[in-house]
């Protein structure tokens, strides 16, 4: 759908003046000014705890990310310490960069044990673009976004996260399971 | 204390004025040039014109000179291949005259320093130089000069307007 | 004639010390904080020594070291005179306007009249205007020895932009100057002693135009396209690192200073407060005998002109962060068809005023 923005504005005579504008305008930049510079001081002598200010200092705060975030993927770790996976390799062929490496494992006939699990799961950080396709592809409920995105590093062969670097527990990923239930849920597939 | 200052100056106009002649980047020439306008400036200043010194920076080197930078850099002059001095002979005459006027000049110059009326600096008035001197003079005493140069220059403005004017039919 | 000379030295190093030592390096950091606090951020806060970073102002030294230490970079075709001397050419007409702006009145200290100003010229209106006119040519040369089309542009920019506004900061000048009746900058701050002889209540178009044109002159936002980001990469100084580029912000930094000072002394009232006459002021501290009451004045004085500087940087940074940049056109627009008019009919109309009221 494309959006016209209408170039053609009729302005009033006072506004084609210009300079009642700029001083409008600077009346409201300069308002922010002082009511910014004063509200500074308090804070600074430590008489108040916040700061009329949005933004945060960003190792020191952090902010909540909405629940749709998508960070790094992690691997799902059931209450048994098992990863949900049944490595299938969905996630490897749905991955449009390739970043996901998975050798399965079987069970060869042992009773109350899983079917099948990942036995090498490597994800490179180095490579993986965030695109969630894993996790819209993975028919088990393995593979989720978490909001964790800080995972620069020097050097490159560190951003191979192993299976171990990768699981996480089912109680940590609730809020994203329920989210991409309801999210998937409504796509017709 | 004077020819001190002087002395420099005139050494730096000098050097100056010759790069412009023997640079062959064009901007370089144009800095030379700017170079000895500021030069001449100190000159007036020593002669107790700040007037004119000023009048001389603001108009040569301030405003003149910028178009001619702006021109050179508008047409991205590159620098000149190797000059070959061309001579020709219908030139002869321009030369002789050319010639004939600069022994003239230097005839001129040795007269008035042979005179040695350089030795005795007059006192000054206080008001030599002001602007308000200048001013008054220029309205009163030089008031028709004045008009006409302004009247020159306004058909100037006119004649470059109607010149990049599109042609109206 | 050696008092003279140490007092006039005293003069220059105070000067310099205030501009190349304090208000160029602090307005670095001011115009980031500042910048930050309008738009409800935090700004600079990060360079520490030992944990403290009081306000961020550490960030000063940490630019001063980085341009110490960066790579004095000259590109491949350069030409590397003039690339060289751009950058000094560009800071040296923004020191030298001090030379004649007074910062103070004339005082008598231990017996002797001392007036606040390095060099009291007949013509100093028109020698700021010629200098002003002078620095054209850094940011010129700048662009054109970088051998950089970017960086041409930007230069041609420089030219046809400065080249439109000295018109008509020369013909503000002019209003100012029949108002006044002086060139002398040291004059035209003594008359202003009255509070209503304030050159803002006797110009009021002249003091916008000449703003606007001072500001145009220093190629700051609204009016920076020079250097426009978005469209010519740094414009004249694209290919500059180092010190040399910190020269250019320098240079633009102390022009900043220099603006304010000369807004001052032709519209603001110079050193004066107003409704308090120097005579008055040194009357009030006649106690301290006749030095101790001048030096006090003076100190009293001096402060209030850099307090008037003061808040005309704050006035072009305000403006600076709140206005976008103008098209390359409407800059010539508003040179030539909005502000020369304007300022012709300026100077018409206070030479029927004058004609007037005599």
């Amino acid at each position: 759908m494309a959006y016209y923005v209408n170039r053609n504005i009729k302005m009033t005579w006072w506004e084609r003046l210009y300079l009642p504008e700029i001083i409008k305008g600077m009346g409201i930049t300069s308002r922010h000014f002082f009511v910014n510079l004063f509200g500074f001081v308090p804070f600074l002598l430590g008489a108040k705890k916040e700061r009329p200010i949005m933004t945060v200092y960003y190792p020191e705060e952090q902010v909540q990310y909405p629940i749709a975030y998508r960070g790094r993927p992690v691997l799902a770790q059931n209450e048994d310490g098992q990863p949900a996976c049944v490595a299938c390799g969905l996630c490897e062929i749905a991955c449009p960069a390739y970043c996901i490496h998975i050798e399965p494992s079987e069970n060869s006939g042992k009773q109350n044990q899983y079917e099948r699990w990942p036995d090498v799961f490597n994800i490179d950080y180095a490579i993986c673009i965030f695109c969630g396709n894993c996790e819209e592809a993975c028919p088990e409920e393995a593979i989720f976004m978490s909001d964790d995105c800080e995972i620069s590093m020097l050097d490159r062969k560190q951003m191979l996260y192993t299976k171990e670097q990768l699981l996480t527990p089912v109680a940590d990923l609730q809020k994203r399971i329920e989210f991409t239930r309801n999210m998937y849920a409504k796509w017709n597939y | 204390m004077e020819l001190l200052i002087f002395y420099p100056i005139a050494g730096l106009c000098i050097a100056l004025a010759l790069g412009v002649i023997f640079n062959t980047s064009p901007v370089g020439s144009a800095m030379c040039l700017i170079g000895m306008m500021l030069g001449l400036a100190g000159i007036f200043v020593l002669l107790q014109a700040h007037f004119v010194a000023i009048l001389q920076i603001i108009i040569y080197a301030g405003a003149i000179m910028v178009l001619f930078m702006f021109v050179i850099m508008l047409l991205n002059l590159k620098e000149a291949a190797s000059a070959d001095w061309v001579t020709r002979s219908n030139n002869l005459f321009i030369s002789i005259m050319t010639g004939v006027l600069a022994i003239g000049i230097l005839y001129k110059i040795v007269d008035v320093i042979f005179i040695d009326k350089l030795d005795s600096p007059a006192t000054l008035p206080d008001s030599f130089g002001t602007v308000a001197t200048i001013g008054e003079a220029l309205f009163t005493d030089f008031v028709l000069p004045f008009e006409v140069a302004s009247l020159l220059l306004l058909a100037a403005m006119i004649g470059a307007v109607v010149l990049a004017k599109p042609k109206l039919d | 004639m050696w008092v003279d000379l140490a007092i006039t030295f005293v003069k220059i190093l105070f000067v310099l010390a205030i501009t190349v030592g304090f208000f160029a390096p602090v307005l670095t950091w001011v115009e980031r904080k500042q910048s930050a606090i309008m738009q409800d951020r935090i700004g600079a806060n990060r360079a520490d020594i030992l944990g403290f970073t009081v306000l961020g102002l550490f960030h000063i030294i940490a630019d001063a070291l980085k341009m110490f230490t960066k790579e004095d970079f000259i590109p491949q075709g350069a030409n590397k005179i003039l690339h060289t001397i751009s950058p000094i050419i560009a800071v040296v007409p923004a020191l030298l306007t001090f030379a004649v702006v007074p910062f103070g009145g004339q005082y008598t200290l231990f017996g002797k009249e001392v007036n606040l100003v390095i060099s009291d010229l007949d013509v100093g209106l028109l020698f700021v205007f010629a200098i002003a006119s002078l620095a054209t040519y850094g940011y010129v040369i700048a662009g054109w020895s970088s051998n950089n089309n970017w960086s041409l542009l930007g230069s041609m920019r420089t030219a046809s932009q400065m080249i439109s506004y000295e018109v008509t900061m020369g013909l503000t000048i002019v209003g100012v100057l029949m108002v006044y009746g002086s060139m002398k900058l040291t004059t035209i701050g003594a008359i202003q002693e009255d509070f209503f002889r304030w050159g803002l209540f006797l110009q009021p178009l002249g003091f916008v135009m000449f703003l606007a044109a001072s500001i145009a002159e220093n190629k700051r936002i609204p009016f920076d396209n020079p250097e426009a980001e978005s469209e010519i990469v740094a414009g004249y100084f694209t290919e500059y690192s180092g010190l040399k580029f910190g020269m250019f912000f320098m240079a633009e930094f102390i022009e900043m200073v220099t603006i304010g000072a000369i807004m001052t002394i032709l519209f603001f009232g110079a050193w004066h407060i107003p409704f308090l006459s120097t005579a008055t002021l040194i009357g009030w501290f006649d106690f301290l005998g006749t030095t101790g009451s001048n030096l006090l004045v003076m100190l009293i004085q001096v402060g209030v002109f850099f307090a008037k500087v003061i808040f005309f940087i704050w006035l072009q940074m305000t403006i600076r962060w709140t206005l976008p940049r103008f098209r390359y056109d409407q800059i010539m627009k508003l040179g030539w068809k909005i502000l020369l008019p304007l300022s012709l009919a300026n100077i018409l109309i206070t030479g029927i005023v004058i004609l007037v009221l005599n």
